[in-house]
């Protein structure tokens, strides 16, 4: 009985090791060390959002985006590496990483963070320490005109713009006059459910709220079948939105389904199956043309078709290496060199408004249908 | 606050929230069941759920069925998920058993350590789905939402008349079968020899051992039977909700602890009317507000109900002849 006791203790042990082992590997740490003295230029450009996680592939196309951007770099004096820090999307998790970024001088700049609540979280930590962050997909309103910091930028626009590009798709292309609004009651779905709701006005029947890690879904639908909408939105993210539409197609309601962004992930299709086809997801995002440079060049190396914020990731990157190139060589340059910048982007024109904001004429807005598993873009919508 | 949209409806609402209550019911039966005779929550149990809709997914993909197969294929499908999941489910168990339980208990190791090893393998579990089987297996394994085909397609059977009411195929197996498989369990565990030996153990294990019942074998049963029944609610999750995810199991076992106390940890019935109260008092408030209020009302519910019966509505009695 003793050797057998033994044997359990060594499957459990080699279980746990095994665990630890893997738990190592997902931190992707290549490249690394080389100090940066004075006359060096050798620097490390952090990534951080959710790397792995039911919401990760709304993030990870563009963290391929800006590695694309880094590999297509030209610069014989400056040496540059992408440190990713996985946060799973989850605040707790990004403080530790935003002060061990701010805490390392050759850190230069910040690609992110991914989500809004993230980079509440760490914006202040990053701006005592002076680290440049532009965002290719943290959409919350607050962050850049309630509570603007001095570093923090983003590529993409407020969901003030994104909540009334919703309302004015489900208005004005559903022609929906009674609009059924979920949202998750949280930092992103909730703010966003508000600003359609306001921007519907009349053309919303009824508003109902939901939790994050909720599955049963029963008592919102009978809500939908009292109320008989023509459309229903949903705010908040892929691992709600895919067991929500699955009980309202059971339940025989075939209202359009539209989500924000939060839903314009691969994963989509996949988590939601065949109810979700022909659900609508909108996002601040231009589509990339299939026979793009871009599009070919991202394709070649990471064997895919470019997804969500691949671009933005891409135009992320290029304007730190820009800094570089224009002889950035501390944070202070780099800020400075942000602050100032204007060009073309792939995803927009960009340039950076006293808050940190992309000029909101800038941006488009589309819509994509969930067509087979595949978002594929159905028509550009102005707010 | 609506109370109109909870009157006008109200038929409606009990139904989902016994369909909600009948999922907890089966997964509180491991809980309870485990207490009953070892005086011990096993908090991996909601991975042995967890590991049963896994269970579900490969036999449905092994099988290539998808949505729209014929009858017989899905009959035939969805009993071999069924099997698949309770083996599963069983399994699990009675590995945590093995692993993280009986070397503690041979060791006479005290009670906090069982629930911190407990707490463990359903971490270890977590991150195998999450993790581990996603490093060596890749998709559909990692930390996303996963699709089960809906092998079994929700269909309209009859409507009630008078109250408007519809009822699907997929409310009957859910809530019958839980039915079927508790009034099963309460058989077994008081009519059978086992049975009278697992009432044995949780009345006085010292006596019970000296009567010539095995106490290991007793244990053993408890988890395989608790683990068989959280098969059960894994495959009657999958049929509603049609998915899966690896920390899926975290609320559900959450939800299905609090049914056992509600009702009586130690006590199947109290499982049943525990689980079928607290899916009901969820959809109630998830209907006159919304549902970020049904855990306020459920927990609320529950303090209440301790306040005045601290031992749960049914009370502690798996060894007591009733139950």
């Amino acid at each position: 009985m003793i050797r057998s006791s033994k044997t359990w203790q060594a499957v459990a042990l080699t279980a746990v090791a095994g665990l630890a082992l893997s738990a190592c590997g997902t931190t992707d740490t290549d490249g690394g060390g080389g100090d940066a003295s004075a006359d060096e230029c050798n620097f490390k450009i952090g990534v951080m959002g959710a790397l792995s996680g039911a919401n990760a592939s709304i993030v990870l196309p563009s963290v391929d985006g800006a590695e694309l951007a880094l590999t297509q770099w030209e610069n014989d004096e400056c040496e540059v590496t992408l440190e990713k820090f996985d946060t799973e999307g989850d605040p707790a998790k990004a403080t530790p990483v935003a002060t061990q970024i701010a805490g390392d001088e050759t850190f230069i700049g910040v690609i992110g963070g991914a989500f809004s609540g993230e980079t509440r979280a760490t914006k202040s930590i990053y701006n005592d320490a002076g680290v440049t962050m532009i965002s290719q997909s943290a959409t919350a309103t607050d962050l850049t005109q309630e509570d603007p910091v001095e570093v923090f930028h983003r590529v993409v626009p407020y969901d003030d713009y994104q909540g009334a590009a919703i309302a004015k798709y489900l208005t004005d292309e559903l022609g929906a006059s009674q609009v059924f609004v979920v949202d998750n009651s949280e930092a992103y779905g909730e703010p966003l459910a508000d600003r359609v709701e306001e921007t519907l006005g009349d053309a919303m029947v009824q508003r109902d709220k939901t939790e994050v890690g909720q599955t049963d879904f029963a008592p919102t639908i009978s809500k939908m079948e009292s109320a008989e909408p023509d459309a229903v939105f949903y705010g908040g993210y892929i691992a709600e939105a895919a067991p929500l539409l699955k009980q309202m197609r059971d339940a025989g309601i075939d209202a359009p389904f539209i989500g924000g962004d939060g839903l314009y992930g691969a994963d989509f299709g996949n988590a939601v199956g065949d109810a979700g086809e022909g659900a609508v997801v909108m996002c601040p995002c231009a589509p990339i043309e299939g026979d793009s440079t871009f599009a070919a060049d991202y394709e070649a190396e990471f064997g895919a078709a470019p997804g969500a914020y691949a671009a933005e990731g891409y135009d992320v990157m290029s304007v730190f290496l820009a800094a570089l190139d224009d002889g950035a060589r501390t944070r202070e340059d780099v800020e400075a060199f942000v602050d100032g910048y204007s060009g073309e982007g792939l995803s927009k024109t960009i340039a950076f408004d006293e808050n940190g904001d992309v000029p909101q004429d800038a941006v488009s807005y589309w819509a994509y249908k969930n067509e087979g598993g595949t978002l594929v873009p159905e028509v550009e919508v102005a707010p | 606050m609506d109370f109109d949209a909870l009157f006008s409806g109200l038929d409606r609402h009990t139904l989902d929230g016994i369909t909600r209550g009948s999922i907890y019911a089966l997964v509180a039966l491991g809980y309870t069941m485990v207490y009953g005779v070892m005086k011990l929550i096993n908090f991996a149990h909601s991975e042995v759920f967890m590991v049963g809709t896994w269970a579900v997914l490969g036999v449905y993909t092994a099988l290539g069925v998808s949505a729209g197969a014929g009858l017989a294929v899905v009959i035939g499908a969805t009993l071999l998920a069924l099997l698949a999941a309770m083996l599963a489910s069983a399994g699990t168990a009675l590995a945590v058993e093995r692993i993280a339980y009986r070397p503690l208990r041979k060791k006479g190791a005290p009670p906090l350590i069982f629930l911190i090893t407990g707490i463990g393998c359903s971490i270890v579990l977590v991150e195998i789905f999450g993790q581990v089987f996603k490093v060596f297996f890749g998709a559909p394994f990692g930390r996303v939402t996963v699709n089960i085909p809906s092998v079994l397609q929700t269909k309209e059977l009859f409507t009630i008349p008078g109250l408007d009411l519809t009822i699907t195929n997929t409310r009957v197996i859910i809530i019958v079968g839980a039915i079927v498989m508790m009034l099963a369990l309460d058989t077994f565990v008081n009519k059978s020899r086992l049975g009278r030996g697992v009432r044995a153990v949780a009345q006085d294990p010292d006596t019970a051992s000296l009567m010539g019942v095995n106490r290991e074998r007793v244990i053993m049963l408890v988890f395989i039977l608790g683990g068989a029944m959280a098969g059960v609610a894994a495959l009657l999750y999958t049929i509603q909700y049609d998915i899966t995810k690896f920390d899926i199991g975290f609320i559900i076992g959450l939800k299905a602890f609090t049914a056992a106390v509600l009702g009586g940890i130690g006590n199947l019935r109290g499982a049943l009317v525990g689980g079928l109260l607290l899916g009901i008092a969820e959809v109630y408030a998830s209907t006159i507000w919304s549902s970020e209020w049904a855990n306020v009302t459920a927990f609320v519910v529950l303090v209440v109900i301790l306040m005045f019966r601290p031992t749960g509505l049914l009370g502690e009695s798996l060894g007591k002849a009733r139950a």
